[in-house]
């Protein structure tokens, strides 16, 4: 299991575009994909295989959340998806 | 379990009723829950499945038709909607709702949308929260594809249901009524919009202009208290218990008789005229066999455009002289179609100051002529009257004329049997009208007066418009001039007025009607062994001081006041 802290550098945070992208990326990995918000009571966890979850997982600009694969591609995973949430 | 919640809203229709929630997003696709077998649940999951399957089918059609046109850069959308079909917070979650709670798979849809629904609505962010129409989307199309395939073998509900949603259009109230749809809650709407008369006259109680339905799941158990104007969300054992006796009580008190059907007069014997107002042409029989003496105004758009088409000569023949013949020669006023084609515009929640009544009629002749034919071949089986709403000048009242005459020479040739000699009426429902009346008299066997929309465009206040609704008053100083002169204006022509809003329906302003003159009143079923009773209370010279008295008052509470202890009624809450 490996999991990393990512500032989600997207303008608009997790809108539409943005999720459905994640979504289609994470389904690329064999990995379980979990996306959470590190702050805040309103603790959430979102799969990042459900654009629902993430959607409610409501992150905008410069919010920190948390990522975590487990699998056996998880390295990769983690780097990609990490890659793309930082990216503007 | 939840905790019990109120929620305020206005009174709409009478009565209280208890019963699950049944949220309707859209009017069109109301689902309702039915218990099935255990062993058929498996096929309703693949029903659900198959659903499934056809809108991602559709969804990939329209994706692939988009990227030919406009490119990659819309086509987004589309992904939104084919993610969420493969989202298990939102599939698999179904599944499991129709595996264990052994129910349809339209209901299950239903309950798990609702949640997401309540979900979306929670969010901080505006724009997330608007993406819910993604889902509402994704919803409407897959319960489109479930309706061709149904769910087999017998139905059951086990509840009656209580329709929550934004705005719930009279013509769908209708069509549900035999879904044991037994309430109604809407977030739009007031007691004067078409679905809250829609509801009155099929005596579902309603709750309309309620804030913030968005807490309340499909299947909640909720209590709607039309008498109070508020809903009761899952009602604790107490409340529960104290509706339902009341209900009991209520149901024994509806079989008292009216008043004897004898005719309505005023203690100093004046006689007043008693009508019943309809808006489906099933009302009859019961306001014959409740003593009623004429139908004042049957408002015939309900049931015209009841099966959501557009019914034929020949059926709307049937239909007339069902009306007639079970009427039993009480004379009967019918309204013509008072509509937009579009089914919104008659909702009552926009202002109306377009296209409707009489207007829409002169641009749709093939429906006016259709309706007006089989009206005048209807004539032979009873005695009838025609009555043009929404009308404002004298020109189209000529041209009303033109087609009417049209009609009977075209009948006159196809040798149809009827009566060409029928009255035909205007109502005066708009200031133009008012004003002018006398000016039209001549062009009109009698006239009807529309009080709901009068006061509503004399006041400029939009009945549906909550944020005004306060404005909205019959014992406003300009509502009695107004009245006060179309009674002078018209009654040197000897021409019949009846009024037949909600102000002739609420014994107070009833009463004022009275006292102004006005000496036919047409109400619905509901109103009138209230209105009889208020008749037979008071005495017509009394009024008639009154009117004097209130027609020189400056504001409607001095009014009102005067008329409620004349009447021996309590105060208004204000």
């Amino acid at each position: 299991m490996k999991q990393r802290e990512v500032v989600i550098g997207h303008r608009l945070g997790l809108h539409a575009r943005v999720a459905a992208k994640l979504v289609q990326l994470s389904t690329k990995f064999k990995s379980n994909i979990v996306l959470f918000r590190a702050e805040g009571t309103a603790a959430v966890e979102a799969d990042a295989r459900s654009i629902l979850s993430i959607l409610f997982l409501s992150a905008g600009y410069g919010s920190k959340l948390g990522v975590r694969a487990e699998g056996e591609d998880e390295q990769q995973a983690l780097d990609s998806i990490c890659d793309y949430l930082a990216a503007d | 379990m939840s905790r019990e919640r109120l929620i305020h809203g206005v009174m709409a229709s009478a009565g209280a009723a208890v019963g699950t929630a049944v949220r309707a997003f859209d009017p069109l696709f109301i689902s309702f829950d039915y218990k099935i077998h255990p062993e058929q649940a498996a096929i309703e999951v693949q029903r659900f499945g198959s659903s499934v399957e056809q809108s991602r089918e559709q969804l990939k059609r329209m994706q692939a038709q988009l990227k030919r046109r406009s490119g990659a850069e819309s086509s987004f959308l589309i992904d939104a909607h084919l993610l969420i079909l493969q989202d298990r917070l939102f599939v698999d979650r179904i599944v499991s709702k129709i595996e264990a709670d052994h129910i349809n798979a339209e209901w299950a849809i239903q309950q798990i949308s609702d949640e997401l629904f309540q979900a979306y609505d929670r969010l901080d962010d505006e724009y997330l929260r608007e993406r819910r129409g993604d889902l509402e989307d994704i919803v409407r199309r897959l319960l489109h594809n479930l309706s061709s395939k149904k769910t087999p073998g017998p139905k059951k509900r086990p509840y009656d249901a209580i329709l929550v949603g934004k705005a719930i259009p009279p013509s769908t109230l209708f069509e549900l009524r035999a879904q044991r749809v037994v309430g109604l809650v809407t977030e739009t709407g007031s007691p004067l919009s078409h679905t809250a008369i829609m509801a009155r006259s099929l005596e579902i109680p309603a709750v309309m202009g309620a804030h913030d339905l968005s807490s309340i799941s499909s299947g909640e158990l909720v209590i709607v208290d039309g008498n109070r104007g508020i809903v009761i969300c899952s009602p604790s054992d107490e409340t529960l218990l104290e509706y339902k006796t009341r209900s009991n009580d209520e149901k024994k008190s509806k079989k008292k008789p009216l008043p004897a059907s004898s005719p309505s007069v005023t203690e100093d014997n004046v006689r007043i005229m008693l009508g019943a107002n309809i808006n489906f042409s099933e009302e009859v029989t019961s306001v014959v066999a409740n003593g009623c003496e004429s139908i004042g105004l049957y408002r015939t758009e309900f049931d015209f455009f009841r099966e959501g088409g557009q019914p034929d000569e020949e059926s709307l023949v049937a239909d007339y002289s069902l009306v007639l013949k079970a009427a039993r020669g009480a004379p009967v006023t019918f309204r013509t179609i008072d509509v937009g084609i579009d089914q919104k515009a008659w909702d009552g929640v926009n202002t109306n100051l377009g296209v409707r009544g009489l207007r829409f009629c002169l641009e749709n002749r093939d429906i006016f002529k259709r309706q007006l034919r089989a009206l005048y071949r209807s004539s032979v089986h009873g005695p009838m009257r025609i009555l043009l709403p929404f009308v404002s000048t004298v020109d189209e009242l000529e041209t009303a004329h033109e087609i009417l005459a049209d009609v009977r020479a075209e009948l006159a040739e196809r040798q149809e049997p009827h009566n060409p000699s029928l009255h035909i009426g205007v109502m005066i429902e708009t200031p133009a009208a008012a004003s002018t009346c006398d000016i039209m008299a001549p062009l009109v066997d009698f006239f009807c007066l529309g009080t709901n929309d009068l006061i509503q465009y004399y006041l400029v206040v939009d009945r549906s418009d909550r944020t005004v609704m306060h404005l909205y008053n019959p014992f406003h100083p300009a509502i009695l001039r107004c009245l006060h002169q179309v009674h002078t204006l018209l009654q040197p022509t000897g021409k019949s007025m009846t009024v037949c809003g909600e102000m002739a329906a609420d014994p107070p302003s009833a009463a004022v009607l009275l006292g102004l003159g006005f000496t036919s009143l047409s109400v619905s079923l509901a109103a009138y062994p209230k209105i009889k009773r208020m008749i037979h209370s008071v005495s017509m010279s009394r009024l008639r001081g009154l009117a004097g008295e209130i027609l020189k008052m400056h504001k409607h509470q001095e009014v009102e006041e005067m008329v409620r202890k004349a009447l021996d009624l309590a105060p208004a809450r204000h």
